[in-house]
């Protein structure tokens, strides 16, 4: 393709992907310089055709877009046991979870890559699983309670330990301190020897058998490697490469695990990607998740009505639900708040607050009967003088 | 002008036109056609309606 050519694409207002293709389609072709100016030109009065037109209803449109192939989702698709076993919400369900922005999905998960010195080797794939899967400290030896001496006695087993890549002496190190700090549970107290993998606990008061069982309990629970709040990880291969699934989401401390590419790593908590990547990210995250919820039930719909939805959503910087505690229930105008849900509790804090209605949206214009800004509604003409000569 | 009139803009012109012309404006151009919205369609079509708008 000669330079000038070159240039004038780079220079047409055409989206990035458009010229993309017209490159790819054009390479290596024979055409004269007016052929390609004739190409370009067709190129572009297409692309204009699929633009909205100014005023046009757009969230109208995107809401009729998303609510009717919404309702052919089949509304009980509760649970559906997905990739290896890992229960993942699906269908209606998980839209509806999407657009209330929910702190935490129903089913949290994780898909996690892997580095290219780890994708390749099912061990070292597997070493990465360990340092991400949450242990219970009963998985890495025998835990005896011992009534007679009020005590409980942890043998670790050093070849589990080897297996799963830890350090008895960590082990030993983390069981009483996570108890502490993540159970909350402070009565007790603990001997090691320093030399044999052993650790034994002891409850503070030593008057009940309830206090000795209670310990027990959570010296067996307490998770002593991994992430705490990933319950299970399983390791698939996919398409030449392994990739870990996980129960349970926690994308900070994920990302510290040596082995794990940050850069391709996923979670279904859009909260979650809002608070350590950021609004743009959690933008993205909304729109793919919504799309792939939506394709899954064979249900198309054009990405734009989805980013519009994302982009409300996160407009004020921060993810927002749709509805009564979100976008609706924040409007600027009282009337608009009050068409929506609650009315006359709305229209008794506008009162009682002295509020002023602009009556610049869609729906408060609708209330009082006037014109509406859409459409030809907001079309301001003006005088055109009359070409002398002319009639 | 060089960018055209979105629908609605063509819509508010020829139906602003089409009223002044029920109501006894002079025309401009030489037709046939007795229906004013008609008339105004064809003014359209000439580009001479003295009638444009005004973007924000």
């Amino acid at each position: 393709m000669l330079p000038d050519q070159e240039a004038k694409i780079e220079g047409s207002a055409l989206p990035v992907k458009t010229r993309e293709q017209l490159r790819t389609y054009l390479e290596g072709k024979e055409i004269t310089s007016s052929q390609f100016d004739q190409i370009l030109n067709r190129v572009i009065d297409e692309y204009q055709k699929t633009r909205i037109e100014a005023c046009e209803a757009v969230g109208i449109i995107a809401a009729q877009s998303i609510g009717e192939p919404g309702t052919q989702m089949t509304m009980r698709t509760f649970h559906y046991a997905g990739v290896a076993e890992i229960n993942v919400t699906l269908g209606l369900p998980r839209l509806i979870e999407i657009m209330d922005a929910r702190k935490e999905p129903s089913t949290p998960t994780m898909t996690i890559y892997l580095e290219p010195d780890y994708l390749g080797d099912r061990d070292r794939a597997r070493e990465v699983s360990w340092q991400i899967e949450a242990a219970p400290l009963h998985e890495f030896g025998d835990i005896t309670t011992d009534m007679e001496n009020m005590q409980i006695v942890v043998h670790l087993n050093t070849a589990v330990c080897e297996k799963r890549k830890i350090l008895p002496a960590a082990i030993i190190e983390a069981a009483p301190r996570k108890i502490r700090e993540r159970r909350h549970y402070r009565d007790f107290e603990f001997e090691t020897d320093g030399k044999s993998p052993t650790i034994i606990f002891m409850p503070k008061n030593r008057e009940s058998y309830q206090n000795l069982f209670q310990l027990a309990e959570h010296v067996k629970n307490v998770i002593v490697q991994g992430i705490d709040d990933i319950e299970r990880v399983v390791v698939r291969k996919e398409s030449g490469e392994y990739i870990l699934y996980t129960e349970g989401s926690n994308l900070k401390d994920v990302f510290d695990v040596e082995g794990v590419d940050t850069t391709r790593t996923r979670t279904n908590n859009i909260s979650e990607i809002s608070q350590i990547l950021g609004i743009e990210a959690a933008r993205n995250a909304i729109i793919n998740e919504a799309l792939s919820t939506l394709s899954e039930q064979g249900i198309l719909v054009d990405v734009r009505h989805i980013m519009l939805v994302a982009d409300m959503m996160c407009m004020e910087g921060e993810v927002k639900q749709i509805g009564r505690h979100g976008i609706a229930g924040e409007k600027e105008s009282v009337l608009s708040r009050a068409a929506f849900e609650v009315t006359v509790n709305h229209l008794l804090d506008a009162a009682v607050a002295n509020e002023v209605d602009e009556l610049s949206g869609v729906t408060e214009n609708v209330i009082v009967g006037q014109p509406i800004q859409l459409g030809t509604g907001d079309v301001k003409l003006i005088a055109k003088p009359l070409k002398s000569g002319e009639s | 002008m060089t960018e055209s009139y979105t629908r609605y803009e063509r819509a508010r012109i020829i139906g602003a036109r089409a009223l002044q012309i029920s109501m006894g404006a002079p025309l401009l151009i030489r037709t046939t056609k007795i229906d004013p919205l008609e008339i105004a369609l064809e003014e359209f079509q000439h580009n001479i309606i003295p009638i444009t708008v005004k973007r924000k």
